[in-house]
């Protein structure tokens, strides 16, 4: 089986493991619990007929608390580059992760999620303000981590974009 | 044991597993730890602790972090950072691998921490609760400005189209609170007052309004009455080197607070120059009419009144003589200083030369104290000589002295007094042939008729008779709290027009007056009249009849003041002092008179 590592990459408490949980329990926690340190999950899927396993690294949250280290991204076939759809400094350290992930592992597939779409009422990220990223992502996608929305559809996506690259 | 690793028995205190990198394998040091093997292990009884690498992506992925850094020769050591991988070591468990180097012996330490061993934890929990915290108190206040912001722009946009539709169509707007203060004037109405909108706002019309006052008054008063009798209010302002502007004022309420008032300003100064072309001056200082006769009277009063010379004021009763007089005053450069009105009829000579001249204590019976004369008060004003063809000749001689020299003597007094007093001299007999019966003097007729005015009688003018009768209605009407009477029928205007007026404008108003107080519907008709017009023949000037009905006018009047000639004489429309002169033209015996 093909093993391919992807690293969650975002700002803090945009809800990059509640995505990854999603995507492996189909779970979602109202209650936020911080992420210390790298949490490694793995995930079976099966695209274009070939069975995949995701080595998921959930990666801490970039803030001032806590930088991420580049050395997390070596080896990585793709990531996902997590914004919280409600608050807009979140573009602005999606950014910086990406011009890390650049630095550091090179032009890899990766798929742009702005996370939260249920909150629609408190949404403030519009399309403008991720043009730059949204160019550069095999998929641009708003999801929910509560909902489910587009979760799947979006691993799936970099999956398939990782088996092309 | 030195410069090696302590006794492995020692190293079990840490909890950890020690690994050491041999060639291509790992050994492990020591005991093993509580925690082995993990969950994810524990199926695998005999796996062993060396195999863990190859299971851990994590830790396969540390080691070539390590391998790289034991290569580099650096000192000290090489952590990982904290991990977790719930598949292998179970929910809730975080690890930390070290890589550290003893002399040319590669070591791995993987330390084990549960959640009661990372004080980390709830630390960063708690500061990233916080931020979010904040970061949502911040957006929630973005969010309420944006609205905000959003709505005042909205409501900026409305008041604006508003405001460019009423400067669109020339009206101002000024609105005011429930307190009647200024609370915004629009472009156009700033344009209009040609006022800084500051002086304005926060005050009254009257404190802050370029109007009159009394002008700020009526169009708050306007704003006290029910909608439906609120009339459109006209304002002047007067400029300094420019030309006045004529405005209306509609006072509306505001729709959305009653309390509030509109005001929409609307200038109709060209309208208004218009209309003063079209018709002419209606109106002179307090003289009505706008027939060539007076608009003549009105061209020559302004260049007479100038001139600083005296003026001799001809015309029949009631024509408005002391009117004229007047504006001659207020138009000369003496209008600062008194304007006094003496008649001269129906005096003594000693009595008239006392009024005049003044006299001194003792100077006759009566003269208890000393006493200025009409000459003296007026000092630097005018003295309005009126019914001076009724002056005794005695006073005559006085007056023509006065006039020569500029000095009074005070009766009883022997030392002349400087005056420095404009005379006008008004009649209504022909003086000329007074001078002729030896009754006028002659060098004083000449004197005092310097310049000239005659005022014509209505029956001249009668296309001023409908001006005159609306100025004196409205004016009457409300004087007498007659509000309730809107007009006059044709049919008295008519009759108005078709009447001879002996008495004249006086006749005229004293008319109107009778029949406003006679009124009782909303029109006044020709019965509410007095009876010298109920029954009027086309105009006719000094006819026998005239005359008798005329002296059945008179004797009417008489009765029905009960003998009182004062009030009689206002009933006919006639001066106090043409009125005894009738009684005596006419021969109205004192008998008839008290009947």
């Amino acid at each position: 089986m093909i093993q391919k590592k992807i690293c969650m990459l975002g700002g803090f408490a945009v809800g990059k493991t509640s995505l990854v949980k999603r995507l492996i329990s189909g779970m979602f926690s109202e209650k936020y619990l911080t992420t210390v340190g790298v949490k490694i999950d793995q995930k079976s899927l099966s695209v274009c007929g070939q069975d995949l396993l995701l080595v998921l690294w959930d990666l801490y949250g970039d803030d001032d608390f806590q930088k991420v280290r580049a050395s997390y991204l070596q080896g990585a076939s793709g990531y996902i580059l997590v914004i919280d759809g409600t608050r807009k400094e979140t573009v602005e350290v999606a950014g910086k992760l990406h011009e890390l992930a650049r630095k550091t592992i090179g032009p890899v597939p990766f798929v742009l999620l702005l996370n939260k779409h249920d909150l629609v009422n408190e949404w403030v990220v519009e399309s403008p303000m991720v043009s730059d990223l949204s160019d550069q992502a095999c998929l641009v996608s708003m999801v929910s981590a509560k909902t489910g929305e587009g979760v799947e559809a979006a691993f799936s996506a970099l999956s398939e974009a990782m088996l092309k690259s | 044991m030195s410069g090696s690793l302590p006794d492995p028995s020692f190293l079990s205190v840490f909890d950890a597993l020690i690994f050491q990198k041999t060639a291509e394998r790992f050994d492990h040091l020591g005991d093993l730890p509580s925690w082995f093997p993990p969950p994810g292990l524990r199926q695998e009884i005999d796996l062993p602790p060396g195999q863990l690498v190859d299971r851990s992506f994590f830790l396969q992925h540390f080691l070539h972090e390590a391998e790289e850094w034991w290569e580099s020769g650096k000192r000290g050591q090489c952590k990982s950072g904290l991990w977790s991988e719930p598949a292998l070591f179970g929910e809730d468990v975080v690890l930390e691998a070290t890589a550290v180097r003893h002399r040319s012996l590669r070591y791995v330490i993987l330390q084990r921490f549960g959640p009661d061993f990372l004080p980390i934890q709830p630390l960063l929990q708690k500061a990233r609760e916080e931020q979010l915290s904040h970061r949502q108190a911040v957006n929630q206040h973005e969010r309420i400005e944006a609205q905000l912001g959003s709505r005042l722009a909205k409501s900026e946009q409305e008041r604006d189209d508003v405001m460019a539709v009423l400067d669109g169509l020339g009206l101002g707007t000024i609105m005011l609170n429930a307190n009647r203060d200024v609370t915004f004037i629009s472009g156009k109405a700033r344009e209009l007052l040609q006022t800084d909108p500051a002086r304005m706002i926060g005050r009254t019309l009257v404190e802050g309004s370029p109007w009159k006052p009394a002008d700020s008054v009526r169009v708050e008063e306007m704003g006290r009455l029910p909608g439906s009798q609120r009339q459109v209010v006209p304002v002047v302002m007067d400029r300094k080197n420019r030309s006045a502007t004529a405005l209306e004022v509609e006072v509306q309420d505001d729709p959305r607070d009653p309390r509030k008032t509109i005001l929409l300003l609307k200038d109709v100064s060209e309208m208004e120059a218009l209309r003063r072309q079209l018709v002419g001056p209606t109106q002179f200082h307090n003289l009505v009419g706008k027939c060539p006769a007076m608009r003549a009277v009105y061209e020559r009063i302004g260049d007479i009144a100038v001139v600083d010379v005296p003026v001799l004021i001809d015309g029949e009763t009631g024509t408005g003589k002391e009117l004229v007089a007047r504006a001659l005053h207020q138009l000369s450069p003496r209008h600062e200083h008194p304007f006094l009105p003496v008649n001269c009829a129906g005096l003594t000579d000693s009595l008239l030369g006392s009024q005049l001249f003044g006299h001194k204590r003792g100077a006759f019976t009566g003269a208890t104290s000393d006493h200025e004369g009409f000459f003296e008060s007026a000092e630097g004003g005018t003295l309005l000589l009126d019914e001076i063809g009724d002056m005794p000749l005695s006073i005559q001689t006085t007056l023509l002295r006065v006039l020569q020299e500029g000095e009074i003597i005070r009766l009883g007094e022997s030392r002349p007094r400087k005056v420095n007093v404009r005379v006008l001299a008004a009649t209504n007999q022909p003086l000329q042939e007074l001078v002729d019966k030896g009754v006028f003097r002659a060098d004083l007729l000449y004197r005092i008729r310097v310049a000239r005015l005659r005022l014509p009688p209505l029956r001249e003018r009668r296309e001023d008779i409908p001006l005159l009768s609306t100025a004196f209605f409205e004016k009457s009407r409300v004087a007498f709290g007659k509000m309730q009477v809107l007009g006059m029928a044709p049919e008295t205007m008519q009759r108005f027009l078709r009447y001879s007026w002996p008495g004249n404008v006086r006749e005229l108003q004293a008319a109107l007056e009778y029949a406003l107080i006679h009124c009782r519907s909303e029109i006044i008709l020709p019965t509410d009249l007095p009876p010298e017009l109920c029954d009027v023949f086309p105009a006719v000037q000094s006819s026998p009849f005239l005359k008798s009905n005329e002296r059945q006018r008179i004797l009417d009047a008489l009765a029905q003041t009960k003998g009182k000639r004062a009030q009689a004489a206002k009933l006919v429309g006639m001066s106090r002092s043409t009125f005894y002169r009738r009684l005596t033209e006419l021969n109205i015996s004192q008998e008839e008179s008290s009947r």
